[in-house]
């Protein structure tokens, strides 16, 4: 099982040697938009200008602006959906543990409670 | 645990192992992008044919690269802050547990019920059974029950040792003398391995840790049979 991990893990390419594209939550799609936004965003540029070095440019802020906002967009949802998990993991937990005592939460009030073994 | 040529961190088994690692994400994913930037600034610089002989100085750039990085280290230090007060947080452990440092290996004391305590020594080489790891494993493990928050108290009874466990992301230095406090919930159970992380000695790198976290009635027969056995 180690071994699997280990070759799954070595697969992962690393932009500039430090980013792991495959393995870090959002990074792929970040870049991925931002490689699109770059081409678009210098793409449109040249149309407009026919200025080959400033489209360049206009590309690389492209890509830095959309790679940067597609980042941080999924990470707020992706921590959004953490808080949330933890929420019904731990609403979980306790309907386990209180399950048919005063503090379950599903007990409705005014219900009778018994009155022990007859 | 680590794996051979392993350049990241491992998988999070704590709550505050996850956030460490979602920071880290973020840190990782602002370094890239100044590490793209400052490549595409040296590129245009080696490859352009204008040159200016008379410049002397410009405020907007000034502007620009004194305010772009004030602002790229508060983005990075505002997760950062959270994190170190969440990692402070008191958090009612169910469960206390003292880490001894010795030359060369750790000893644990259970003693909040019942007085339990025993030494954990790493497993020479040759003495090792198929699949176990090299270096990593001990003759006793720290058992701890899985989602339950434990406090380990750390110290040491000779030199500077350090207990660390990176999976369930806890460092804590084992001084003579002084008790430090740390804390971790294990989100799941399983076995994770760390190793003594303060120089200690000949055998400072062979006096690993290994904390086991077990659902908590087995936490339970786990810790009747070691009294019995005591």
């Amino acid at each position: 099982m180690a071994g699997e991990e280990e070759a799954s893990r070595k697969k992962g390419f690393r932009l500039l040697g430090i980013l792991d594209v495959q393995n870090i939550p959002c990074s792929r799609d970040a870049i991925l938009h931002g490689a699109g936004g770059s081409l678009g965003a210098g793409l449109l540029h040249f149309l407009a200008t026919s200025r080959v070095r400033r489209s360049f440019d206009v590309g690389f802020a492209g890509f830095m602006l959309t790679t940067l906002g597609s980042w941080f967009y999924c990470r707020i949802n992706n921590a959004k959906l953490r808080v949330q998990q933890r929420m019904i993991q731990e609403g979980i937990k306790n309907k386990l543990v209180y399950e048919g005592t005063v503090a379950d939460p599903t007990n409705k009030p005014g219900a009778d409670t018994p009155s022990g073994p007859t | 645990m680590a794996h051979p040529s392993q350049l990241g961190f491992q998988d999070a088994a704590s709550p505050v192992m996850e956030e460490l690692l979602h920071f880290h994400d973020h840190a990782l994913m602002i370094v890239f992008m100044i590490s793209t930037l400052v490549l595409y600034i040296i590129i245009a610089m080696v490859t352009t044919d204008l040159t200016n002989k008379y410049i002397l100085d410009s405020q907007e750039i000034e502007v620009i690269w004194t305010v772009l990085p004030g602002l790229i280290l508060i983005l990075i230090a505002l997760p950062s802050l959270r994190i170190l007060y969440l990692m402070d947080e008191i958090n009612d452990p169910h469960l206390t547990i003292k880490a001894m440092g010795h030359q060369w290996y750790w000893s644990y004391e259970y003693t909040d019920y019942e007085e339990l305590g025993f030494d954990s020594y790493m497993i020479p080489t040759q003495d090792l059974s198929p699949g176990q790891f090299r270096l990593l494993e001990t003759d006793h493990r720290m058992v701890v029950p899985s989602e339950s928050p434990v406090r380990v108290l750390v110290s040491a009874e000779d030199v500077l040792h350090s207990w660390a466990v990176p999976a369930l992301g806890v460092k804590m230095d084992a001084v003579p003398g002084r008790l430090n406090q740390t804390a971790f919930v294990a989100s799941r159970s399983g076995v994770y391995y760390g190793q003594c992380s303060e120089i200690c000695g000949a055998n400072h790198s062979f006096m690993p840790i290994v904390v086991e976290a077990v659902p908590l009635e087995h936490f339970e027969n786990w810790s009747s049979l070691m009294l019995e056995d005591a």
